[in-house]
Protein backbone atom coordinates (compact mmCIF):
# COMPACT_ATOMS: atom_id res chain seq x y z
CA UNK A 1 0.00 0.00 0.00
CA UNK A 2 1.09 3.92 -0.42
CA UNK A 3 -0.21 5.32 2.84
CA UNK A 4 0.04 8.85 0.94
CA UNK A 5 -1.88 7.75 -1.84
CA UNK A 6 -4.37 6.48 0.29
CA UNK A 7 -4.60 9.59 1.91
CA UNK A 8 -5.32 11.61 -0.91
CA UNK A 9 -7.98 8.44 -1.50
CA UNK A 10 -9.84 9.26 1.85
CA UNK A 11 -9.57 13.23 1.26
CA UNK A 12 -11.16 12.86 -2.22
CA UNK A 13 -13.92 10.67 -0.97
CA UNK A 14 -14.56 12.78 1.94
CA UNK A 15 -14.58 15.83 -0.50
CA UNK A 16 -17.01 14.16 -3.26
CA UNK A 17 -19.54 12.75 -0.08
CA UNK A 18 -19.64 16.24 1.81
CA UNK A 19 -20.67 17.93 -1.66
CA UNK A 20 -22.93 15.08 -2.66
CA UNK A 21 -24.48 14.94 0.76
CA UNK A 22 -24.97 18.98 0.29
CA UNK A 23 -26.46 18.36 -2.70
CA UNK A 24 -28.76 16.09 -1.60
CA UNK A 25 -29.93 18.31 1.04
CA UNK A 26 -30.24 20.97 -1.40
CA UNK A 27 -32.73 19.21 -3.22
CA UNK A 28 -30.99 18.90 -6.11
CA UNK A 29 -29.89 15.72 -8.83
CA UNK A 30 -26.52 14.63 -9.70
CA UNK A 31 -24.90 17.15 -12.01
CA UNK A 32 -21.49 16.64 -13.75
CA UNK A 33 -19.29 18.08 -10.95
CA UNK A 34 -20.32 15.05 -8.84
CA UNK A 35 -19.51 13.00 -11.72
CA UNK A 36 -16.13 14.24 -12.24
CA UNK A 37 -15.28 14.23 -8.29
CA UNK A 38 -16.10 10.00 -8.65
CA UNK A 39 -14.42 10.22 -11.80
CA UNK A 40 -11.01 11.79 -9.95
CA UNK A 41 -11.75 8.55 -7.23
CA UNK A 42 -11.83 5.97 -9.31
CA UNK A 43 -8.76 7.57 -10.85
CA UNK A 44 -6.70 7.94 -7.89
CA UNK A 45 -8.71 4.14 -6.60
CA UNK A 46 -6.91 2.07 -10.01
CA UNK A 47 -4.03 3.55 -9.31
CA UNK A 48 -3.98 2.12 -5.62
CA UNK A 49 -5.49 -0.85 -6.68
CA UNK A 50 -2.61 -1.63 -9.69
CA UNK A 51 0.33 -0.77 -6.82
CA UNK A 52 -0.78 -2.82 -4.21
CA UNK A 53 -1.64 -5.92 -6.33
CA UNK A 54 1.95 -5.37 -7.57
CA UNK A 55 3.56 -5.48 -4.57
CA UNK A 56 0.94 -8.59 -3.33
CA UNK A 57 2.47 -10.52 -6.12
CA UNK A 58 6.06 -9.30 -5.31
CA UNK A 59 5.77 -11.06 -2.02
CA UNK A 60 4.75 -7.69 0.15
CA UNK A 61 1.35 -9.25 1.25
CA UNK A 62 -0.67 -8.84 4.22
CA UNK A 63 -2.12 -11.76 6.49
CA UNK A 64 -5.63 -11.44 5.17
CA UNK A 65 -4.85 -12.19 1.60
CA UNK A 66 -8.50 -12.34 0.66
CA UNK A 67 -9.75 -9.90 2.62
CA UNK A 68 -7.60 -7.64 1.24
CA UNK A 69 -7.86 -8.03 -2.53
CA UNK A 70 -11.87 -8.01 -1.32
CA UNK A 71 -11.80 -4.83 -0.90
CA UNK A 72 -9.21 -3.69 -3.11
CA UNK A 73 -11.64 -4.86 -5.76
CA UNK A 74 -15.33 -3.52 -4.15
CA UNK A 75 -13.42 0.11 -4.11
CA UNK A 76 -12.30 -0.18 -8.27
CA UNK A 77 -15.95 -1.15 -8.59
CA UNK A 78 -17.95 1.09 -6.51
CA UNK A 79 -17.17 4.98 -7.89
CA UNK A 80 -18.50 3.43 -11.81
CA UNK A 81 -21.78 1.16 -10.10
CA UNK A 82 -22.48 4.35 -7.95
CA UNK A 83 -22.49 6.80 -10.82
CA UNK A 84 -24.38 4.59 -13.05
CA UNK A 85 -26.89 4.10 -10.63
CA UNK A 86 -27.09 7.63 -8.97
CA UNK A 87 -27.13 9.23 -12.31
CA UNK A 88 -29.95 7.50 -12.97
CA UNK A 89 -32.21 8.40 -10.28
CA UNK A 90 -32.90 12.33 -11.29
CA UNK A 91 -33.96 13.63 -7.52
CA UNK A 92 -31.48 14.31 -4.70
CA UNK A 93 -31.63 10.62 -4.23
CA UNK A 94 -29.37 10.16 -7.04
CA UNK A 95 -26.75 12.87 -5.39
CA UNK A 96 -27.55 10.48 -1.66
CA UNK A 97 -26.36 7.75 -4.04
CA UNK A 98 -23.52 9.13 -5.34
CA UNK A 99 -21.94 10.43 -1.61
CA UNK A 100 -22.90 6.68 -0.15
CA UNK A 101 -20.57 5.47 -2.87
CA UNK A 102 -17.75 8.04 -2.14
CA UNK A 103 -18.15 7.46 1.85
CA UNK A 104 -18.31 3.36 1.31
CA UNK A 105 -15.21 4.03 -0.79
CA UNK A 106 -13.99 6.14 2.09
CA UNK A 107 -14.50 3.25 4.61
CA UNK A 108 -13.23 0.59 2.60
CA UNK A 109 -9.90 2.33 2.15
CA UNK A 110 -9.27 2.85 5.60
CA UNK A 111 -9.84 -0.86 6.05
CA UNK A 112 -7.26 -1.66 3.53
CA UNK A 113 -4.57 0.12 5.50
CA UNK A 114 -5.58 -1.65 8.39
CA UNK A 115 -5.58 -4.70 6.91
CA UNK A 116 -2.05 -3.88 4.93
CA UNK A 117 -0.72 -2.74 8.30
CA UNK A 118 -2.29 -6.07 10.23
CA UNK B 1 -41.21 3.26 -14.23
CA UNK B 2 -45.10 3.45 -13.19
CA UNK B 3 -45.42 6.83 -11.65
CA UNK B 4 -47.06 8.74 -14.24
CA UNK B 5 -50.08 6.80 -12.92
CA UNK B 6 -49.78 8.35 -9.41
CA UNK B 7 -48.41 4.73 -7.69
CA UNK B 8 -45.09 4.96 -6.32
CA UNK B 9 -42.77 2.66 -7.33
CA UNK B 10 -40.78 0.86 -4.58
CA UNK B 11 -37.42 1.36 -6.86
CA UNK B 12 -37.31 4.87 -7.30
CA UNK B 13 -36.46 7.91 -5.36
CA UNK B 14 -35.18 7.01 -2.23
CA UNK B 15 -36.28 3.51 -2.85
CA UNK B 16 -32.85 3.34 -5.29
CA UNK B 17 -30.75 4.43 -2.21
CA UNK B 18 -32.41 1.30 -0.56
CA UNK B 19 -31.61 -0.80 -3.06
CA UNK B 20 -28.04 0.20 -3.28
CA UNK B 21 -27.50 -0.75 -0.13
CA UNK B 22 -29.19 -3.61 -0.36
CA UNK B 23 -26.92 -4.62 -3.14
CA UNK B 24 -23.58 -3.36 -1.27
CA UNK B 25 -25.13 -5.76 1.62
CA UNK B 26 -25.88 -8.83 -0.75
CA UNK B 27 -22.64 -8.23 -2.40
CA UNK B 28 -20.39 -8.07 0.92
CA UNK B 29 -21.95 -10.51 2.77
CA UNK B 30 -21.76 -13.07 -0.24
CA UNK B 31 -18.29 -12.46 -0.61
CA UNK B 32 -17.24 -12.54 2.79
CA UNK B 33 -19.64 -15.93 3.23
CA UNK B 34 -18.40 -17.30 0.04
CA UNK B 35 -15.02 -17.35 1.31
CA UNK B 36 -15.78 -18.41 4.54
CA UNK B 37 -17.60 -21.57 3.55
CA UNK B 38 -14.84 -22.58 1.24
CA UNK B 39 -11.65 -22.11 3.22
CA UNK B 40 -12.56 -22.88 6.57
CA UNK B 41 -16.63 -24.30 6.97
CA UNK B 42 -15.82 -26.39 9.93
CA UNK B 43 -14.69 -23.56 12.42
CA UNK B 44 -18.40 -21.91 12.66
CA UNK B 45 -20.71 -23.89 10.37
CA UNK B 46 -23.96 -21.91 11.72
CA UNK B 47 -22.37 -18.75 11.54
CA UNK B 48 -21.08 -18.83 8.10
CA UNK B 49 -24.55 -20.53 7.17
CA UNK B 50 -25.99 -17.38 8.18
CA UNK B 51 -24.15 -15.30 6.64
CA UNK B 52 -24.86 -16.88 3.02
CA UNK B 53 -28.46 -16.87 4.14
CA UNK B 54 -28.51 -13.07 5.27
CA UNK B 55 -26.59 -12.27 1.64
CA UNK B 56 -29.15 -14.57 -0.21
CA UNK B 57 -32.02 -12.41 1.47
CA UNK B 58 -30.48 -8.99 0.55
CA UNK B 59 -30.18 -9.93 -2.51
CA UNK B 60 -33.96 -11.46 -3.43
CA UNK B 61 -35.16 -7.89 -1.26
CA UNK B 62 -32.76 -5.84 -3.68
CA UNK B 63 -34.53 -7.61 -6.81
CA UNK B 64 -37.94 -7.64 -5.30
CA UNK B 65 -37.45 -3.80 -4.52
CA UNK B 66 -36.25 -2.60 -7.90
CA UNK B 67 -39.36 -4.89 -9.45
CA UNK B 68 -41.81 -3.20 -7.64
CA UNK B 69 -44.68 -5.56 -8.88
CA UNK B 70 -47.56 -6.55 -6.43
CA UNK B 71 -45.54 -10.12 -6.18
CA UNK B 72 -42.17 -8.53 -5.87
CA UNK B 73 -43.78 -6.20 -2.87
CA UNK B 74 -45.19 -9.11 -1.31
CA UNK B 75 -41.80 -10.91 -1.44
CA UNK B 76 -39.88 -7.19 -0.32
CA UNK B 77 -42.07 -7.56 2.65
CA UNK B 78 -41.03 -11.40 3.73
CA UNK B 79 -37.61 -10.30 3.28
CA UNK B 80 -37.44 -7.56 5.59
CA UNK B 81 -39.74 -9.36 8.38
CA UNK B 82 -36.94 -12.67 7.66
CA UNK B 83 -34.20 -9.56 7.89
CA UNK B 84 -35.63 -8.34 11.36
CA UNK B 85 -36.20 -11.52 12.79
CA UNK B 86 -33.04 -12.80 11.89
CA UNK B 87 -31.36 -9.68 13.29
CA UNK B 88 -33.08 -9.53 16.24
CA UNK B 89 -32.89 -13.17 17.17
CA UNK B 90 -29.47 -13.91 16.01
CA UNK B 91 -28.07 -10.44 17.89
CA UNK B 92 -29.86 -11.91 20.99
CA UNK B 93 -28.44 -15.23 20.76
CA UNK B 94 -24.99 -13.93 20.30
CA UNK B 95 -25.52 -12.08 23.89
CA UNK B 96 -26.68 -14.52 25.75
CA UNK B 97 -25.01 -17.53 24.16
CA UNK B 98 -21.59 -15.92 22.70
CA UNK B 99 -19.85 -19.86 22.62
CA UNK B 100 -22.84 -20.71 19.82
CA UNK B 101 -20.87 -18.41 16.99
CA UNK B 102 -17.10 -18.58 17.25
CA UNK B 103 -16.69 -16.14 14.49
CA UNK B 104 -19.18 -13.11 13.76
CA UNK B 105 -22.00 -13.00 11.18
CA UNK B 106 -23.26 -9.91 9.95
CA UNK B 107 -26.29 -10.16 12.25
CA UNK B 108 -24.09 -10.91 15.07
CA UNK B 109 -24.44 -8.30 17.62
CA UNK B 110 -27.43 -7.04 16.09
CA UNK B 111 -25.32 -5.61 13.31
CA UNK B 112 -22.84 -3.82 15.15
CA UNK B 113 -19.73 -4.74 12.89
CA UNK B 114 -21.62 -3.08 10.29
CA UNK B 115 -22.29 -0.07 12.17
CA UNK B 116 -26.04 -1.50 13.10
CA UNK B 117 -27.08 -1.01 9.57
CA UNK B 118 -28.17 -4.69 9.04
CA UNK B 119 -30.14 -3.55 12.07
CA UNK B 120 -32.11 -0.20 10.73
CA UNK B 121 -32.28 -1.34 7.53
CA UNK B 122 -35.05 -3.91 7.18
CA UNK B 123 -37.02 -1.39 9.57
CA UNK B 124 -36.35 1.02 7.02
CA UNK B 125 -37.52 -1.53 4.04
CA UNK B 126 -40.83 -2.28 5.44
CA UNK B 127 -41.34 1.99 6.41
CA UNK B 128 -40.57 2.31 3.08
CA UNK B 129 -43.06 -0.40 1.74
CA UNK B 130 -45.49 0.79 3.95
CA UNK B 131 -45.25 4.23 2.65
CA UNK B 132 -45.42 3.40 -0.69
CA UNK B 133 -48.45 0.72 -0.87
CA UNK B 134 -50.26 3.74 0.99
CA UNK B 135 -50.29 5.96 -1.95
CA UNK B 136 -50.70 3.54 -4.51
CA UNK B 137 -54.42 3.60 -4.41
CA UNK B 138 -55.30 7.56 -4.47
CA UNK B 139 -53.58 9.51 -6.72
CA UNK B 140 -53.65 12.78 -4.47
CA UNK B 141 -51.13 11.27 -1.36
CA UNK B 142 -48.69 10.22 -3.72
CA UNK B 143 -47.50 14.08 -3.96
CA UNK B 144 -46.67 13.97 -0.30
CA UNK B 145 -43.02 12.97 -1.08
CA UNK B 146 -40.21 14.66 0.66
Amino acid sequence: MVDGLATVIIIVGLVVGAYGGLMALLDRAPQLPQLVGLAALEVALLVQCVIALGKTFSGERPDQLATFVGYLLTTVLLPPLGALFGWSERSRWGSAIIAGAALVVTILVVRLQQVWHG
Amino acid sequence: MAEHKGHRHTGSGAGKVLIGVYALFALSAGARAGFQITQRFTEAPVAYSLSALAAAIYLVAAVALARGSAVARTVALVCCSVELAGVLVVGTVSYLLPRSFPDATVWSGYGAGYGFVPLVLPVIGLIWLHRTARSRPRETESTSDS
